[in-house]
């Protein structure tokens, strides 16, 4: 009897443990034009791994690529996402979370949020900006910049006027230049999709004439299990017209369009984008991708052009006819979460041109992936090689402990690289030896 | 012997106050599943995803008190009726908790497989329970 009770509580714990499959491609293998995409599995438990927050030690710092330097120039930030540099030097720094609007509809999303949440990737956001400028000592000031923001991410100057990207609207600010505070309520300048926000973030870049603002806007689940009328202008790319204040979708498909950014070569429109999870550990990479007017890139019926996901219901025959195949595959669960074209700055030669990407890292993969900032570098505005990695470290050697997470990046006034940790609660400086 | 008694009595009640609701549960998640199955639309999906772990949640005391009546019960000459019903319970309670993890999956990820555990667990419940009412009348015969 009792051994008949042990036998099935084993086989129901093996049934489930062999149904979690540990990665077997390499990140390298899985960026590119042409990443390697094997079978989707649906899987009992999806892999998953998640380390501890830990925090960074007094004097630790994350490893930097070989000619490489890095200081930390902030701290004790609430949680640092965004990064943009104004025509002074002075760095904004934008200090936001989730705003916690999603209801728990399922119970994996009761379990699954407590899992994520060990990482320290859930801690508040400041819902502010802070500015950060550089002393005649050298070191960095802080100033409170603009308060009682909504889950900012995004923001953009153009002209006299700063535009902040909330979770549910962008905002417009006066500014001038040298101040260190907004103290102007704003106005709201266009609404946004603001619905349940499974992925809040709003990534916004102006256009260099400053006639439009590109808005990233993620999708409102993984794979369309909220519901389809939930997307409504979710995994788009948003264009809207600054003088109208009108906006239309300039493409679709793209789950979560993270970061965006101009490449300088061609003068077109690229982004980072986040992938679907649980189909497996090396699928689906995450990627960057030129941003062509009125396409459309996959998601939820397809990735990488016509790989079918049959999880969605519907499904689309038509549109995964459509979809068009993004440029450059960042590697699987890596979570891109910035990007930053840089044509010169001042790191080593084989930095300048290309884009840097910071990746904020795993849950959905084991061994853990990401959790790094790389360079991508391009030849005649298209992306060539594999990703080099210039900073990393962010997280123990046995994976257990996670001391911070990349996510936004900036050049500061000297060409040197900047990086928000959101889970250190730092800004990073990267130079030259 | 009669504080025995007294929470013989008690384990009865509280068996037959708990044991019919993880069947219900069952019954609703297998009628979620279909109409899911049939129109996509995702209510159903996570309807069915709540009652199959709230079922198995709600048939852990009445299983345990099961497992005591059936094999630990030296009082009653325990049936052959009485023992597969524990054998049916045992195994549809093990197919729902993968069910449960296959109702995890997003979207229509779950499907078809949910549905065919569910209507596997319904069935293995619904026979047990068909057989203990088949004895009762029986035995209530004159």
């Amino acid at each position: 009897m009792i051994r008949i009770l042990r036998w099935s509580a084993l086989t129901v714990a093996a049934g489930i443990a062999a149904c979690s499959g540990k990665a077997e491609l390499d990140p390298a293998q899985q960026s590119g034009a042409a990443p390697d995409l094997p079978a989707a599995r649906n899987f009992l438990l999806p892999p998953m791994q998640v380390p501890d927050k830990a925090g960074w030690k007094e004097g630790q710092t994350p490893k930097v690529a070989e000619g490489l330097r890095i200081e930390k120039i902030a701290g004790d930030l609430m949680h640092p996402r965004q990064l943009y540099t104004l025509p002074n030097g002075d760095v904004l720094v934008v200090e936001s979370n989730s705003p916690g609007s999603e209801a728990v509809t399922t119970p994996k999303q009761l379990i699954a949020g407590k899992i994520k949440n060990l990482s320290g990737k859930g801690a508040k956001g400041g819902d502010r900006v802070t500015l950060l400028r550089r002393n005649a000592m050298g070191s960095w000031d802080k100033h409170v910049f603009l308060e009682h923001l909504h889950s900012p991410f995004g923001v953009q100057l153009i002209g006299d006027a700063i535009y902040v990207a909330n979770t549910d609207a962008i905002r417009k600010y006066p500014y001038q230049s040298g101040a260190t505070e907004i103290s102007d309520p704003g106005v709201e300048f266009a609404d946004l999709p603001g619905t349940v926000n499974h992925h809040w973030t709003k990534a916004l870049l102006a256009s260099p004439d400053g006639t439009k603002l590109y808005v990233g806007v993620g999708s409102n689940s993984n794979v369309g299990e909220n519901g389809l009328e939930v997307e409504y202008r979710r995994a788009v790319v948003l264009e809207v017209d600054v003088a109208s204040r009108g906006s239309r979708i300039y493409a679709s498909g793209i789950r979560n369009p993270t970061g965006l950014g101009w490449e300088p070569v061609t003068g077109k429109l690229w982004a980072i984008a986040n992938e679907r999870d649980e189909i497996g550990a090396d699928l689906v990479p995450d990627y960057l991708t030129s941003v062509q007017d009125g396409a459309f890139y996959g998601w939820p019926y397809s990735y990488y052009g016509a790989n079918v996901d049959e999880r969605v219901y519907p499904q689309r025959p038509d549109l995964v006819a459509k979809a068009v195949k993004p440029d450059y595959a960042l590697g699987s669960h890596v979570a891109a979460l910035g990007v930053l074209f840089s044509d010169h700055n001042a790191l080593p030669e084989k930095y300048q041109g290309g884009a840097f990407v910071a990746e904020h890292g795993s849950w959905d993969r084991s061994p853990l992936s990401g959790y790094a900032v790389v360079h991508v570098a391009f030849t005649d505005g298209k992306p060539v090689g594999a990703p080099q990695t210039l900073v990393s470290a962010f997280y123990s050697d046995d994976e257990k402990h996670l001391f911070g997470a990349p996510v936004g990046l900036a050049q500061d006034k000297d060409g040197a690289l900047l990086v928000a940790d959101d889970v250190g609660d730092v800004v990073w400086r990267v130079s030259k030896l | 012997m009669a504080s025995t008694s007294m929470s013989r009595r008690f384990a009865f009640a509280v068996y037959g106050l708990l044991n019919p609701i993880p069947f219900g549960m069952f019954v609703a998640a297998l009628i979620f599943d279909i109409t899911y199955l049939r129109t996509g639309e995702v209510l159903w999906n996570k309807a069915a995803a709540w009652l199959i772990p709230l079922a198995l949640i709600f048939a852990i005391i009445p299983r345990f008190i099961n497992l005591g009546m059936v094999w630990a019960n030296r009082r009653v000459i325990v049936s052959g009726v009485d023992k597969l019903d524990f054998w049916l319970n045992l195994v549809a309670v093990i197919v729902a908790i993968f069910n449960a993890f296959v109702h995890s999956r997003d979207a229509y990820a779950s499907m078809p497989t949910g549905v065919w555990l569910s209507a596997v667990t319904v069935a293995l419940l619904a026979l047990g329970n068909v057989l203990i009412a088949a004895r009762a009348s029986a035995e209530a015969r004159p």
